[in-house]
């Protein structure tokens, strides 16, 4: 569900920044494999929906390229693919764990190519810009063997531990973390889910006969999805919400709150995993969920602030 | 009392895309800025077009300018013609992000 809820919201960005009407497809689609996804259609409904959906979204950033060469846009441009492949199998009634490697390249190559397009403020060397492609081919590689092979997920936890370290040294948020408010929130929260993707790596380099299902197979995707796709959302959320729902939303130091849970109830969550202990694995999985309901009251309580403010006479 | 080109600026410089470690002032983003008595429009863009955080920084720009005294009326467009690049980031700006010059 996180990995169609962030297609729609991908797709519809690309979608109002391309301002053609054929764009506007590939959120649509997505859409509607949400929607068939949760009513009572059977199975191939929601597939062929999100396979639509992430080719249109494919057509999208060739489209993109095709006017404006930017190594980011091939970045992100990939991880679409990646997207279309994941769907396909999913379509192709392959098991779920076929698809789930192939998701997360998604995620994390459309995050890294946003990244690396904010990191061209550092005047990065073309050498520093080949170790990003490097790092991002041996992911692939691996992924495209995880389906086939155990060594296929050791090659792409290489791939993922490289990719977290180049963000690591070179991300932007080492200096926007100087800043008080909320440009340090937003690199405090970037770059911990950055050491996330450093551990899931690990995790699918030393658990990789297990990238089928059970405990370390859970610490290996929720080191992805929560710790460091579901963290980029609660960095993201303080400019997104505020922009797309035209709404004021000052930042709050209380933000903090559901960060500092997240991290900590995955770190009982993956530690219940690792340690095959049941009490601490669901403890940390549904205070994982507490910190959710957290980040969205503490969004809630930032608008009902900036709304006060604007009543007592602030413009905005 | 009115207000200044001058005040609205050093009002700007408080306003910062969140991801990015330099003022909108400094980054070049503000191409203009028009003082009617009261009344300030001002033309700024974003680093890329389309990019989510525009309306983020107007809201920030218009509040920004809002609290100067004498103010009362705040426009703040958003334009991508020219597109922005990054020959428009001022020495100051280039000092922020730590290039050699």
């Amino acid at each position: 569900m996180i990995v169609g809820f962030l297609g729609t919201v991908i797709g519809l960005e690309r979608a109002v920044a391309l301002n053609k009407p054929w764009a506007y497809g590939a959120p649509l689609f997505a859409v509607l494999s949400a929607i068939a996804q949760l009513s009572a259609l059977p199975a191939p409904w929601s597939q062929t929906f999100s396979v639509i959906s992430s080719a249109i979204l494919v057509a999208i950033f060739c489209f993109l390229w095709w006017h404006r060469h930017e190594s980011y846009l091939v970045i992100i441009g990939l991880g679409a693919l990646l997207w279309l492949v994941g769907n396909s199998l999913w379509l192709g009634d392959y098991p779920s764990f076929s698809s789930a490697g192939w998701w997360a390249g998604f995620l994390i190559l459309t995050i890294t190519g946003e990244r690396l397009e904010l990191s061209r403020l550092r005047r990065l060397s073309n050498i520093s810009r080949l170790l990003l492609f490097l790092a991002i081919a041996v992911c692939i590689f691996g992924l495209s063997r995880t389906s086939i092979e155990e060594p296929g997920s050791r090659v792409a936890g290489a791939g993922l531990i490289a990719i977290a370290l180049w963000l690591l040294r070179w991300d932007i948020a080492w200096r926007t973390i100087r800043l008080a408010g909320l440009p340090r929130f937003m690199a405090v929260s970037l770059l911990s889910g950055y050491v996330w993707l450093l551990a899931a790596g690990v995790f699918w380099i030393i658990y990789a006969a297990d990238f089928i299902a059970g405990p370390h197979y859970d610490a290996m995707l929720h080191a992805i999805f929560l710790g460091f796709v579901v963290v980029m959302i609660f960095a993201h959320a303080p400019v997104i919400l505020p922009s797309v729902m035209d709404v004021s939303m000052p930042f709050q130091n209380f933000f903090y709150a559901h960060l500092i849970l997240l991290h900590l109830s995955l770190f009982l969550r993956i530690g219940g995993d690792l340690a095959e202990s049941a009490p601490a694995r669901m403890w940390g999985g549904l205070l994982n969920g507490v910190a959710i309901l957290v980040f969205l009251a503490n969004n809630i309580c930032a608008v009902r602030i900036g709304y006060k403010a604007k009543e007592v006479g602030s413009v905005s | 009392m009115s207000v200044n080109k001058e005040q609205v600026f050093d009002a700007l410089k408080r306003v910062y895309d969140p991801e990015i470690p330099v003022d909108v002032v400094n980054l070049g983003l503000v191409y203009e800025v028009l003082v009617e008595g009261d009344r300030i429009a001002v033309k700024m863009t974003t680093t890329a077009s389309g990019c989510p955080v525009g309306n983020f920084i107007v809201a920030q720009a218009k509040r920004a300018i809002g609290r100067l005294e004498g103010v009362k009326e705040v426009e703040v467009a958003l334009v991508y013609d020219p597109p922005w690049h990054e020959d428009m980031i001022s020495e100051e700006g280039r000092r922020m992000l730590g290039w050699r010059t």
